[in-house]
């Protein structure tokens, strides 16, 4: 089984190609063999024969994110969730998240209302700036989490749309 | 015979702040004997500021910085605690003159002007006003009083380029850039309808408009009594959304007499409003070498570090000093100057994403060390990182022998600091000090919209790219568990590593 990770963008895929004698992966399809690994956030390995030392992060607030910071660069890698991958439920078409953190500044339209794609559901205000938050499909508003005034953080769940009948 | 140490300036200091500058303030406090009182909000108990300090209270309010604002509430604390004096820091009360005039009302030194002077330096129209009365320069400027051909005439004697604006205006609306008499009595036309449709007033002003402009600011210290003297310049000119992000002392290159007229105007200023303690008088300056005054800001500023570096001395010591009523700790013939320093502001904040704010935990935090490095902070791992607050997180300061110098000692020490967990502006910071438009000093308040193209991170070659997926995922305890990792070769060598 692959572990898929996602990197400025793009996607990538990790392999377990030997666990021992010693570690080798495959990133992509390029093997490199593991050594002396540190498991703590900051430490060295050997990776490929190049000793890699390095500092990371992982946050699993909103979705899994490893800060990775290497050579005094750091890298923002998502791991991606293999329930995510099924593509059994296309989230980003029901779901209205915080682009930025920010507060509500008034509510468009209440829970069972419908709503046709573009329509907008909230406006909310961050750094001083209103922006209007649509929908981004035609259906009916399931909920709306917050109300005017409130605060959020970025990403935070703001609305969510009634799934689609199956057809 | 026995050298007894003198008494302190003060018994108790309350910081009327936090974070960084709370602590910076608390430090220099512990240095001079005097005790430290920090105030904090419920949520904030556990801050670093508060663990820092002597003695710490709590204030309240709706929100933390509702209660940081609270002049009543904050001088109530004072007193209750036996404080004889408070330290605004920068931010929240500290140009508020209402607050400085309540302290000394209650018997209080406010580290810091009188409020007068606050006063006078908070209104923009009065403070220029004031600049000009007293041989400062100030943008020329005509505003239009009915009478548009009158106008007309006037504006196009002060010379181009011209910025037309709003008399009511702010967020750009009705502003217009006039680069030649033949277009101005169109933009009046249209920038006056304008102001009439946003504003519901019709009134513009023109004033000359800066290209490619340099912001300086000059250090002043003055005694309340006349006495002024210039701690030398700072150049500010990195700056996105109007922020200052990289500030450095001296300027990046600057021609002598333009360094000794901006200093010598400051020190006018100054001395004209009988300025007591630190503040700093900011200007705008042009490819002409013209400058031109915008404000006074009549408190201890963020990039205050810059000049403490250069001239090797301790400005809130020097604040606390002059506040206790001591004259001016210099001359200004003998303040010292050696080398450059320069200052990063770290932000949680995306710059790949129109430097939205991040919020977010501090995972992982190791500061930069070495010789001429300060790291101004107040974090802790663990912290959470809101939009409740500035999103200013730390300032890394460092000083060389000269301004290349101080840049490759603040490129290294960028690159040393690791502060994970959310998004910042770290790399963003090391890559402004790479191109070459900054090496050489060409900078200006638009440097980041010009370089943008140069500041947009390069993809990652592949071996790094590699590694670090590779560390992701061995980061991750089920990728972890499912290659059994124990199976490590240093882990049958025994209990060596712990």
């Amino acid at each position: 089984m692959a572990l898929h990770l996602t990197l400025d963008g793009e996607t990538h895929s990790i392999e377990i190609v030997q666990r021992r004698p010693v570690l080798r992966l495959k990133v992509d399809g390029r093997a490199y063999e593991i050594v002396g690994h540190d498991a703590g956030p900051t430490g060295s390995a050997i990776i490929g024969g190049e000793t890699v030392a390095f500092a990371r992060a992982l946050v699993s607030d909103q979705r899994e994110t490893c800060f990775v910071r290497l050579h005094g660069r750091t890298h923002e890698i998502r791991l991606i969730d293999p329930r995510e991958e099924t593509g059994a439920h296309d989230a980003t078409r029901d779901e209205i998240h915080a682009p930025m953190p920010g507060a509500v500044i008034s509510v468009h339209k209440a829970a069972g209302e419908a709503v046709a794609r573009g329509e907008t559901i909230v406006t909310i205000e961050s750094m001083k700036l209103q922006t209007a938050l649509t929908a981004p499909r035609d259906g009916h508003v399931l909920e709306v989490l917050k109300g005017a005034g409130e605060k959020f953080d970025k990403d935070e769940l703001l609305a969510r749309l009634a799934p689609e009948a199956e057809g | 015979m026995t050298n007894a140490p003198p008494a302190p300036l003060f018994r108790k200091v309350l910081v009327a702040n936090r974070g960084e500058i709370a602590v910076r303030v608390m430090r220099t406090l512990r240095e001079m004997s005097i005790d430290s009182l920090a105030i904090h909000h419920r949520v904030e108990a556990r801050s670093a500021h508060v663990r820092f300090a002597d003695e710490a209270r709590e204030v309240h309010g709706e929100t933390p910085v509702v209660a940081h604002l609270d002049a009543d509430q904050i001088i109530a604390v004072a007193r209750a605690c036996g404080a004889d004096a408070i330290h605004p820091g920068y931010g929240f009360l500290s140009e508020n003159a209402g607050f400085a005039r309540k302290a000394k009302a209650a018997g209080l030194v406010f580290i810091g002007p009188d409020a007068d002077t606050i006063d006078l330096m908070g209104d923009k129209i009065s403070a220029r006003d004031f600049a000009a009365a007293h041989g400062v320069p100030v943008a020329p400027s005509v505003q239009a009083k009915g009478d548009i051909e009158a106008f007309i005439s006037e504006a196009g004697g002060i010379g181009f380029p011209l910025l037309i604006k709003a008399a009511a205006g702010g967020g750009g609306k009705g502003m217009s850039i006039v680069r030649d008499a033949s277009e101005l009595r169109e933009r009046a036309r249209l920038a006056s309808g304008e102001a009439l449709r946003y504003f519901g007033d019709g009134r513009i002003y023109a004033e000359t408009y800066v290209e490619r402009p340099r912001h300086i600011e000059v250090q002043v210290l003055g005694d309340g009594a006349g006495n002024a003297i210039h701690l030398h310049e700072r150049e500010c000119s990195v700056q996105r959304r109007f922020q200052k992000i990289i500030e450095e002392a001296p300027a990046a290159p600057l021609p002598d007499r333009v360094r000794a007229d901006i200093c010598a105007a400051a020190v006018r200023l100054a001395a004209a409003s009988r300025y007591r303690n630190a503040g700093t008088v900011e200007f705008i300056l042009g490819a002409d070498g013209r400058f031109f005054f915008l404000e006074m800001n009549t408190r201890l500023q963020v990039e205050h570090p810059v000049t403490e570096m250069i001239c090797g001395l301790d400005l809130v010591r020097a604040q606390i000093e002059i506040a206790a009523g001591r004259a001016l700790p210099f001359t200004q013939a003998n303040i010292p100057q050696r080398g450059h320093a320069i200052e990063c502001r770290i932000c949680a904040e995306d710059p790949d994403n129109n430097f939205t704010p991040a919020t977010g935990s501090i995972r992982l935090l190791r500061a930069p060390a070495g010789p001429h490095i300060r790291f101004e902070n107040a974090l802790d791992e663990g912290q959470k990182v809101t939009a409740d607050f500035d999103p200013m997180l730390a300032k890394l300061v460092v000083w060389g022998e000269n301004r290349g110098q101080a840049i490759e000692r603040m490129a290294a020490a960028l690159g040393e600091l690791t502060l994970l967990g959310l998004r910042t502006n770290i790399d963003y910071l090391s890559r402004i000090l790479r191109t070459q438009a900054f090496r050489a000093g060409a900078i200006h308040t638009g440097f980041v919209t010009e370089q943008a193209g140069a500041l947009a991170p390069a993809p990652p070659d592949r071996a790094a790219r590699d590694h670090a997926l590779i560390l992701a995922a061995l980061g991750q305890r089920n990728f972890r568990e499912s290659i059994e990792i124990v199976e490590d070769p240093y882990a049958s060598m025994g209990g060596w590593r712990n």
